[in-house]
């Protein structure tokens, strides 16, 4: 679906955990998520903090979203 | 030369240990055959046995690939077996995408010859099939029985250091690998046979498949979040509570788009998700763990994005065939940029 | 089948002696309910249950096989399974769950 929305002309930036595969399917633009059944959460952590960790990961793909990039780029930490 | 030693890797779901909620297992390693395994040892005929199984969560795997590679590794290594054989994985992402990067690390660090089998859209395929030999399965576990008889017989080509055939042939996915071979006509004869077959209407088989490279370029970056339309769209399945358009919990046929317009925050009472692949305890408790609406509208009204988009789409990630969410996605891309989006944010899990 | 299931078959079985059980599949699908009669008699095929490599050979039928429709009361099964029959594909499933019995039933 990455590549499709991209190959309408709309920058995409993809959130997921398993790098890899992402890296596989062509996304250009990635950010490592916390894990496969809670990709933007953690439960193990209190409402507030989780929702801060959300934010954290968000912003991070908003910032991908304009830095210009050439070839698949994975935003880490 | 006694019977062949097998060490064999499963998933917690063909190991009997549980489904998605017992998918962060931690390696763990019993003796004899397991489930598939039975299938894989009756295969062999005597010939072979498993001595081992080695078990892992796909999540697990999935989210620490280098920790479980390496206990993975160890435990295989304990055994001294003669081959290794992973899954057969069918079109279970995280499970093929695990044994091939198990194949792989056992046939590279350990020496010892390994195969695995999955379904040629499992993602693990793209990623492995050029450094480990992965034979075709159908896309479900029905395919059992005859994914096993076709891993055993190149299983045991490796084993016996045999020159292995064409993919066609010995049932593996295409590799990626040129041979020369001397061919009774000459070339020139050959393209104009293919040529006049072609003219005719008649099938005809090329001598080389071009490769499907489709990489999309990037597209420029946002200039101003400040004042920018962002979408969100998802594989993970979040749906209005009651799963109202009864999007598939796998194999999806159909997408969803939903109207969050006055939503600010998703809960366990309105939103749900409805994949089947993925332990759904935390998204439905809260789907903004996987679509985060509640942090995108914040940072909306703190004038950090110009705005969200009022739609979100959905689809269902798991087991979906490639075609589908391509055919997807190219549908409601053109709304997308309909409706002015400037930038998307694809979540998956 | 579903893996709660085989285990209450696998259990079943146990039971009351694997003589003494039937196997009544409903299914809608053709594909599905052979699959299902194969579990209970030679084994779950996708080894992934607890009948994995676990041959039981019990008796199985599915609703719409003669011998079922012809040992149960008329008036009770047109009520019952008269609608469905007309809509499913009788003869496949027939072929089917008839297929795995004739090959692995031991009773």
């Amino acid at each position: 679906m990455v590549k499709e929305v991209e190959r309408a002309g709309i920058p995409v930036v993809h959130i997921c955990t398993v790098v890899p595969i992402s890296l596989t399917v062509g996304a250009n633009r990635i950010v490592p998520a916390i894990a496969i059944p809670h990709p933007l959460g953690n439960p193990a952590l209190d409402p507030a903090e989780e929702k801060a960790l959300r934010r954290k990961i968000v912003e991070k793909a908003l910032n991908a979203l304009t830095v210009e990039v050439t070839e698949q780029t994975v935003f880490e930490k | 030369m006694g019977k062949l030693r097998i060490v064999h890797y499963i998933n917690q779901f063909f190991a009997g240990i549980g489904g998605e909620e017992k998918a962060d297992h931690k390696p763990e390693v019993r003796e004899g055959a397991l489930g598939p395994g039975l299938a894989i040892q009756a295969g062999f005929g005597g010939e072979a046995e498993i001595v081992a199984t080695v078990i892992c969560g796909d999540s697990y795997f999935g989210e620490n690939m280098e920790e479980a590679k390496a206990a993975v590794l160890e435990m295989v290594k304990g055994y001294s077996p003669d081959l290794f054989i992973a899954g057969p994985a069918f079109n279970a992402g995280r499970y093929g995408v695990a044994c091939g990067a198990i194949t792989e690390a056992v046939q590279a660090e350990l020496g010892i010859p390994a195969l695995t089998g999955m379904y040629i859209e499992n993602p693990g395929a793209d990623m492995y099939k050029k450094s480990v030999y992965i034979i075709s399965t159908k896309n479900s576990a029905v395919g059992m029985k005859d994914a096993v008889a076709a891993m055993v017989p190149l299983a045991k080509k490796l084993v016996s250091k045999e020159v292995i055939g064409a993919p066609e042939v010995e049932g593996y996915l295409p590799r990626g690998v040129r041979k020369n071979y001397f061919a009774d006509k000459r070339g020139s004869e050959r393209a104009v046979d293919m040529l006049l077959k072609k003219l005719k209407g008649e099938e005809f088989e090329t001598e080389y498949p071009m490769p499907d490279f489709d990489r999309v370029p990037p597209n420029p970056a946002v200039k101003d979040l400040s004042k920018a339309k962002i979408a969100l769209v998802t594989s993970g399945g979040i749906v209005p509570k009651g799963n109202p358009d009864h999007i598939e919990s796998s194999s999806a046929s159909k997408y969803g788009k939903y109207d969050i317009d006055g939503v600010y925050d998703l809960t366990v009472d309105t939103y749900a998700t409805a994949h089947g692949g993925y332990d759904p305890v935390y998204a439905n408790l809260d789907a903004d763990r996987v679509l985060p609406v509640d942090v995108l509208r914040d940072m909306e009204k703190e004038g950090k994005i110009g705005e969200l988009h009022r739609y979100f789409y959905t689809t269902v990630g798991n087991g979906t065939a490639v075609a589908s969410s391509k055919k997807f996605a190219a549908e409601f891309s053109k709304e997308l940029v309909a409706d002015g989006v400037d930038a998307v944010i694809l979540t998956s899990t | 089948m579903d893996l709660e299931n085989q285990k209450r078959v696998k259990d079943m079985a146990e039971k009351y002696g694997a003589e003494n059980v039937v196997v009544l599949i409903g299914g809608a699908e053709a594909e599905s309910a052979g699959l299902a009669a194969e579990t209970v008699t030679a084994g779950d095929p996708t080894f992934a249950g607890p009948l994995a490599g676990v041959p039981l050979g019990l008796k199985v039928y599915h609703a719409v096989e003669p011998e079922f429709k012809e040992a149960v009361d008329a008036g009770v099964y047109d009520d019952q399974i008269g609608m469905m029959e007309m809509v499913l594909d009788v003869d496949a499933i027939v072929a089917e769950v008839s297929a795995m019995r004739n090959q692995h039933t031991k009773y």
